[in-house]
């Protein structure tokens, strides 16, 4: 058992380890902060600049954390990385937390979440244009093998036949899109329609959240037993988390330009893009309670949402009062 | 000046096919675009060049990492199978497992499983340990039986016979075998690259290049991932042309082993090899599991997946989709098998019969080897739609490269004096082919359709993944984001077991078809 | 009683392939004194060959035994008592001529220094002085055998064995070789054994012929050879020795 878990935290130390050292942006303030590793779910970019803001100004330092922040990827299954060990804390989507727990027994619990409205949605072209769930019929839609399930409910809350639509992988690239290969794709509507425009083409996009499908995204996770041991932690990242968003939201054209040799160095990706996408994902981070609130109609209509498609989750998976405490 | 004029003709066809590109591209003439002229890609090459140091560094350290440890652990492990002959039908199992393995299938279980820079140099190390393994193998137990039996006659041992003799002998085929390792190791750091959510590397730059709609980008990342596996490829053709000249032996050897016939005659023995080679894989699974100590909803030993797919309450649903998907699957790898074959054996002869030809066509096919497919995915969508054809176009060019490597060195093994004959009575370079070529080169073909049945199966898991959205390879995708963890497991375990059977069912086919023939395999 | 030299005492053989087995040597004894030149001649399939790897520890009898110097053919072979050249020179090609001949002195674990001067000798005994450093590949393979003859005497052998070791040569090549052979084994005083497919080259060089035959491989008569040494080219043309010769490919072909 004392072997067990000191390996498990030896892999966890170590994998912290190469993740500092391969972010040389750490804080070094603290000499005495609690190692704390953050696993986000995809490559840096805007999704993310909250907490490369709280990094690069200390704010997880002043918390008495030792942060250190890993970037996800398709491989990456963020739940993963809290089970073993490898991460403190996660962000990931609601459904694949919320079916680990009702189905395997997950000990997960969500205790905030970055987007109230989950930024996912269908993107077209003004030319050939989708503007609801109903213009989707006879139509060719892109869809991650991920989120099939989400679009499937979606549309089945909006009464269409999923046989009506031909849904086909999207491998990342928007390029079929543009050239009219697919009419559509689902994706972040924060992120795409800048590419499509600086292909020469106009985006039109609505957000399944907006069409019944209303959940949370980039939830925050943690298992159960860190809940009981980092509480204090838990509560220092989720108020160092949350200044570094609302100093990013003040003007959200701010701060993406200033990463482009740290966080964005290198990610293939343009800083006008970020700046798209930092704009875009305001009004769906923001929150009348404070950045990562959970309100209960929200909570709720999460739950229903995902009934849809079967995964049956309930209110005890979410924990708000850590957020009580910030 | 010799040398200038055998350069001349394959200058002059990569000069002109790059001429075509350039125009095609520029043009648009290609899918609209999609296909980027050569200038565009260099001048984007040019554009980024401060991004792609540290991404080409991180990709050489995880696959110049990956290389040395699959490529030391193949040699090692080669050496090992020829001194212990049982041991290679032990380990056989084992060794065709790890050859089957789905690089797509690996590199999220590589990714759940460990960390850091770790799943990429295992994934690089995988795709040379095999590579590297067979070549060490044939190398050692081709080498001059005659020398070995002077090393004998004064009273040395097998490990000094292998030290004097065989080690020296079998360096060419293991060069050899390092310069097909080095591609291998180069894909497999950019897949685990791609995935595994790590900040370099040239896999995560084309991960976050993807979303940008600018094919010359991924063609410029394709373009970097091909030069790195070309230069180690190239160093390791000199090496071993270097070595070959010094090595072959001067005379024929004309004495042919005799293996007695003892296999046979110890049927015990010989099942409890057969029962070990099948064991093996499956102990080495369960191992890699309780040593990382991964936790059980993670991780699945092969009971785990045993219980997932008949015992779970989501048993019935999985079975269902698991035969729905393999339905859809098989078929299509059978067809996709053939036609890679088919594609091969056209390319093999027709270099045999223009061999200006092979020259020129070498540069392209390696390009097709090492530009990773997902960045090629929106301009074969565009082209060949989301279909059977593009199935069968990605899984002919997965297939195509190893089988004819192999194929083309049996067609050049086919003794010259034998050729000759045909031609002195007057035969045709048709005639000759049929009656000489390929029926010598048969064990050959044998040999490639054994290699290329597990990459039949991968390419046509990566077209579903990426473009077709049916069978194993989307199974695959979308149990990765459901964390269905029982399905991932059982997909990965199933692709490698179908691999396996596909494999042997060769291989009982190669040893009739041989026997009647009156020859024995290549390996 | 000890006697030196090779002694096969009633050796059998078979080798059993895919369902079939083949008599490779039934029953064959003869001994080869110390300091004798014997030649074994028979078709192909005779089993002279498994003989002499019999005699060298390369298998193992099913049934007798043989005796190199009095001792088990593979404790002869571990000291250093034999040295052998096989039908083809067996060269290793990323050797130098020299490194090629002292690949039996590397085996035995003997320091290659102490035996350079008997390397050059041996070098230049066979005629290859000034070709010390040169590699096999560049050798013709007249010269390639008589590199392989020099290995074979390296280690100063008491016996030496030879398989066909000038079966690759043509014929005028071969009659030199034949007569540098003896020159060098007269210089060695080692027991020779020497198996052919040369009528010629066995009554050219052997003191005694032993004539086998095939189906199953078998030693069906022994010849001797008066001849006085050292034997001069001029032999070639004399009339007794080819009607030697006739007597040998009679009995071969009588034995078929």
């Amino acid at each position: 058992m004392d072997m067990k878990l000191s390996r498990r935290r030896f892999l966890g130390a170590a994998a912290a380890g190469a993740a500092a050292s391969a972010m040389p942006f750490g804080s070094f303030r603290a000499m005495a902060a609690s190692p704390f590793a953050m696993q986000a779910s995809w490559i840096n970019d805007a999704e993310f600049a909250g907490y490369f803001l709280g990094l690069d100004k200390g704010y997880y330092a002043d918390e008495g954390l030792d942060m250190s922040y890993a970037s996800g990827g398709p491989d990456v299954i963020p739940e993963s990385t809290i089970i073993t060990g490898r991460a403190d804390l996660t962000l990931t989507t609601p459904d694949t937390t919320i079916k680990a727990i009702s189905e395997q027994g997950a000990p997960f619990k969500i205790i905030g979440t970055q987007y109230q409205k989950n930024p996912i949605g269908i993107v077209s072209l003004k030319s050939n244009p989708i503007n609801k769930p109903e213009d989707l019929v006879g139509k060719t839609l892109a869809v991650p093998p991920v989120n099939v399930i989400s679009v499937e409910a979606m549309l089945k809350l909006n009464g269409i036949d999923k046989a009506d639509v031909n849904i086909v992988p999207y491998a990342y690239d928007p390029t079929p899109l543009i050239k009219g290969e697919i009419d559509a794709s689902l994706d972040f509507t924060t992120n795409v329609p800048f590419t499509i425009s600086q292909q020469g083409a106009e985006a039109t996009s609505f957000l399944l959240y907006d069409f019944g499908f209303t959940i949370f995204n980039d939830t925050v996770v943690v298992t159960e037993e860190t809940l009981k041991t980092k509480r204090k932690e838990l509560v220092g990242w989720l108020r160092a988390s949350r200044r570094g968003w609302e100093e990013n939201f003040v003007d959200p054209t701010v701060w993406p330009p200033k990463w482009a040799d740290s966080w964005f160095k290198g990610t293939g990706r343009t800083i006008e893009n970020e700046i798209y996408f930092n704009k875009a994902q305001q009004p769906l981070v923001e929150s009348p309670n404070g950045i990562f609130s959970m309100a209960e109609d929200d909570i709720e209509a999460c739950l229903t949402a995902l009934g849809q498609i079967g995964i049956n989750g309930s209110r005890d998976m979410f924990d708000t009062t850590l957020l009580e405490e910030i | 000046m010799a040398g200038n004029k055998q350069w001349a003709a394959p200058l002059r066809n990569v000069v002109a096919l790059l001429l075509v590109w350039e125009v095609v591209g520029r043009l648009d003439l290609i899918a609209d675009g999609a296909l980027p002229g050569v200038s565009e890609i260099l001048i984007g090459l040019w554009n980024d060049r401060s991004d792609y140091p540290l991404h080409v560094w991180e990709t050489l350290k995880a696959s110049g990492l990956g290389f040395v440890i699959g490529n030391l652990l193949g040699v090692v492990a080669g050496i090992f199978f020829v001194l212990i002959p049982v041991s290679l039908r032990v380990f056989r199992g084992l060794n065709i497992a790890i050859f089957a393995l789905p690089p797509i299938a690996i590199a999220p279980i590589l990714s759940l499983t460990l960390s850091g820079l770790t799943p990429r140099v295992v994934l690089a190390a995988l795709g040379c340990y095999f590579v590297t393994m067979t070549a060490t193998v044939i190398g050692l137990s081709q080498s001059d039986s005659r020398a070995a039996d002077l090393i004998r006659v004064y009273g040395g041992s097998n490990w000094l016979i292998m030290r004097m003799v065989q080690f020296r002998s079998a360096l060419p085929s293991i060069l050899s075998g390092l310069r097909v390792a080095a591609p291998n190791a180069v894909l497999g750091a950019i897949l685990a690259e791609f995935g595994g959510g790590g900040r370099w590397g040239l896999g995560a730059y084309l991960l976050g290049s993807l979303g940008r709609a600018e094919p010359e980008r991924l063609w410029g990342i394709g373009v970097v991932a091909t030069l790195i596996a070309g230069l180690a490829y190239g160093v390791f053709a000199l090496m071993s042309h270097r070595f070959v000249g010094a090595s072959r032996a001067v005379t024929m050897n004309m004495s042919v082993p005799e293996k007695a016939g003892d296999e046979q005659s110890r049927p015990l023995s010989s099942i409890l090899a057969g029962a070990m080679a099948v064991l093996l894989p499956f102990l080495f699974w369960w191992a890699f599991i309780r040593l990382l100590d991964v936790p059980a909803m993670i991780s699945k030993t092969p009971i785990g997946v045993v219980e997932y797919l008949f015992f779970s309450p989501a048993a019935q649903s999985a079975q269902e989709r698991l035969i729905a998907a393999l339905w859809e699957t098989l078929p299509i790898t059978g067809i996709g098998l053939l036609c890679g074959l088919t594609f091969a054996f056209l390319l093999a002869i027709s270099s045999r019969l223009f061999p200006g030809f092979l020259r020129a066509f070498m540069p392209v096919a390696l390009v097709t080897q090492t530009m990773p497919l997902v960045a090629l995915t929106p301009l074969l969508v565009l082209l060949l739609g989301r279909g059977t054809s593009l199935t069968l176009w990605v899984t002919i060019s997965v297939t195509f490269f190893p089988a004819f490597v192999i194929l083309a060195q049996g067609i050049s093994m086919v003794p010259r004096a034998t050729r000759e004959l045909a031609m002195a009575y007057g035969a045709s370079a048709g005639q000759e082919l049929r009656i000489i070529t390929i029926p010598a080169s048969m064990p050959y073909l044998f040999a490639a359709t054994r290699l290329t049945v597990p990459r039949a199966l991968l390419g046509v898991m990566i077209a579903e993944w990426l473009a077709t959205g049916k069978g194993l390879g989307n199974l695959l995708n979308q149990s990765r984001g459901y964390m269905d963890y029982g399905m991932i497991w059982t997909v990965a375990a199933l692709s490698v077991i179908l691999a396996v059977v596909f494999y042997q069912l060769v291989v009982v086919v190669e040893r009739r078809v041989l026997q009647r023939m009156g020859m024995s395999t290549a390996e | 009683m000890p006697s030196g030299g090779i002694t096969f005492h009633g050796v059998c053989k078979t080798f059993s392939g895919r369902g079939k087995t083949i008599e490779a040597l039934r029953d064959m004894s003869l001994s080869c004194p110390s300091g004798s030149f014997t030649a074994i001649i028979g078709p192909s399939g005779c089993g002279k060959s498994t003989a002499m790897r019999i005699a060298l520890g390369l298998e193992d009898a099913d049934k007798g035994a043989v005796l190199i110097e009095d001792r088990e053919p593979q404790d002869a072979t571990r000291a250093g008592l034999t040295g052998v050249a096989f039908q083809d020179a067996a060269l290793l090609p990323w050797r130098s001529v020299r490194q090629n001949v002292e690949v039996p002195l590397e085996v035995l674990r003997k320091n290659i220094r102490d035996f350079a001067p008997d390397v050059q000798h041996l070098i230049e005994l066979v005629g290859l002085k000034g070709y010390e450093n040169a590699l096999p590949g560049e050798l013709s393979g007249g010269m390639r055998q008589r590199v392989a003859i020099a290995r074979a005497l390296v280690t100063r052998p008491r016996v030496l064995f030879m398989d066909e070791p000038f079966g690759a040569l043509d014929q005028i090549l071969r009659r030199q070789m034949n007569l540098e052979l003896q020159r060098i084994w007269q210089e060695s005083q080692a027991t020779a054994f020497l198996v052919t497919h040369g009528i010629d080259e066995a009554v050219f060089l052997a003191d005694r012929i032993a004539v086998m035959s095939a189906n199953p491989g078998r030693l069906s008569v022994v010849i001797d050879v008066p001849f006085e040494r050292p034997r001069k080219p001029e032999l070639f043309s004399d009339p007794a020795f080819h009607a030697l010769c006739d007597k040998v490919a009679e009995v071969l072909h009588g034995g078929q």
